[in-house]
C-alpha cells in the first residue's frame, strides 16, 4: 500500500475541476486507496463525476447541533471519522464522498448546519487515527475564495486546473500565488481540454509557470457532461481518462 | 433597466454579461457594469485586456487598504473605482479575493 495522498483540485469554473477530482478518486480506490472526496462547492459536480448523479440534501445536517454560544458543532460523540462513516454517502469502486451542501432557493441559510460540520471534518483529518491513512481528494468550487480562506487544510498538494482561455489562466496565477503563500503546499499546474502542443504553450505563457500534467480535449468527456454520468463509466479507455489515470500515478510515484 | 447575470461556472455568465452591457452602452451610452465576483473577469470581456483586469482595484480593498478616502456617495464610489470601457460602460469591482485571509476577527 502506498502513502495517502491528500489534493485539493481548485480553478476557474468549466476547467475540468470536478472531471478530474472525480476520476483520480476512483481510479485511487482502484489501486487499493481509502477514499474521501470532500466536496464545498455549493454548486452540483464531483457526484456526477463520481457516478453518482446528482445529490441534493445537506449531508451533515443531522450530524451537527448548535453549542450554548449559537456555534455549529459536531454532535457529542460523533468525530471526523464517525462523521464520515454515517454520513458520507459511499460512491462506485467504494470511494466515499462528503458534502458540505448545495445551496437550494433558499440560499444557504439552510445548510449552514451541514457546512460549519464539514468545515470541521476538514480541519480533523490530518489528526484523525483512522482518517489520516486515507487519500483525500478535495474539490474546490470556482474561484479563489476557498483557497484564500483556508478551506483545505488537509492538502499537500493543489492540483490547479487550466484550460486555453484567458480567464481560466488569470484564475490559475492567483489560486497558484494562494496556495503557495502557505508555504507547506506542493503546486502542480493541470492543462485541461489541450488539443495541440501549441495550446500548452499559450497556458505556460499566460500563467507564467510550467504545466506538470496534461489532459487531452476529449469528445467523450464533453458527451459524458452533457449527459451527467460520470467519463469512466461512459468512456472508461477515454483519452482524458488514460491522462487521468497516468497523473494519479505520477502523484503516487512522487508521495512514495 | 437592471440585470444581474447567474449561473453555473464556465457556462458563459460573464460572456453574456460583459457582451450585454456593451450592446446596452452602444444604445444608451451609459451603463454600470458591476463584477461581483471574487475572482473578477468582466474586464475581459468588456474589453479590457486580461492583464488591465488582473490589477483592477476592487471597491472593498481599495477602501480596507486606506489608499483610497472614503467616498460617502454612490457616485463618488463609481468615480473612484470606476473604469471607463468601450462603448460608455464603467466597470466597477465589487470586491477581489487574491490574497490568504489571515483569519482576524
Amino acid at each position: 500500500m502506498t502513502p495517502p495522498l491528500r489534493v485539493a483540485v481548485a480553478g476557474k469554473g468549466g476547467a475540468g475541476k470536478s472531471l478530474i477530482a472525480g476520476t483520480m478518486a476512483r481510479l485511487l480506490a482502484r489501486r487499493g486507496h481509502r477514499v474521501l472526496v470532500l466536496d464545498s462547492d455549493p454548486m452540483p459536480g464531483v457526484a456526477i463525476t463520481l457516478g453518482l448523479g446528482p445529490l441534493g440534501e445537506p449531508m451533515l445536517a443531522e450530524a451537527v447541533e448548535k453549542d450554548a454560544d449559537g456555534r455549529w458543532r459536531l454532535k457529542k460523540g460523533i468525530g471526523a471519522a464517525r462523521a464520515v462513516n454515517r454520513f458520507a454517502f459511499t460512491a462506485p469502486d467504494g470511494v466515499r464522498l462528503l458534502q458540505s451542501g448545495k445551496a437550494t432557493a433558499d440560499g444557504l441559510a439552510t445548510i449552514m448546519g451541514s457546512i460549519s460540520g464539514f468545515n470541521y471534518v476538514a480541519h480533523r483529518l490530518a489528526a484523525d487515527g483512522v482518517l489520516r491513512a486515507w487519500s483525500i481528494v478535495g474539490d474546490l468550487p470556482a474561484g479563489t475564495r476557498q483557497a484564500a480562506f483556508g478551506w483545505a487544510p488537509y492538502a499537500h498538494r493543489f492540483l490547479v486546473i487550466v484550460e486555453q482561455t484567458w480567464p481560466s489562466a488569470l484564475t490559475a496565477r492567483r489560486v497558484i500565488r494562494l496556495a503557495r503563500s502557505r508555504g507547506d503546499v506542493d503546486v502542480w499546474l493541470v492543462a485541461n481540454k489541450v488539443d495541440d502542443r501549441n495550446a500548452l504553450t499559450v497556458i505556460e505563457e499566460r500563467v507564467g509557470e510550467k504545466v506538470a500534467a496534461c489532459v487531452p480535449d476529449d469528445a467523450a468527456a464533453r458527451d459524458a457532461d452533457r449527459d451527467g454520468v460520470a467519463l469512466l463509466d461512459r468512456s472508461p479507455d477515454a483519452a482524458a481518462v488514460r491522462a487521468i489515470s497516468a497523473l494519479t500515478e505520477r502523484l503516487i510515484d512522487s508521495t512514495r | 433597466m437592471r440585470i444581474g447575470v447567474a449561473g453555473k461556472g464556465g457556462s458563459g455568465k460573464t460572456t453574456v454579461a460583459g457582451t450585454l452591457a456593451r450592446v446596452l452602452g452602444r444604445r444608451d451610452g451609459q451603463v454600470l457594469a458591476l463584477d461581483s465576483d471574487t475572482n473578477p473577469m468582466l474586464g475581459v470581456s468588456l474589453g479590457l485586456g486580461p492583464e488591465v483586469t488582473d490589477l483592477l482595484v476592487a471597491v472593498r480593498q481599495g477602501l480596507e487598504s486606506g489608499d483610497t478616502e472614503h467616498q460617502p456617495t454612490i457616485e463618488g464610489i463609481l468615480e473612484t473605482f470606476g473604469r471607463a470601457g468601450p462603448d460608455g460602460v464603467r466597470l466597477v469591482v465589487v470586491n477581489r479575493i487574491d490574497q490568504i485571509d489571515p483569519g482576524c476577527p
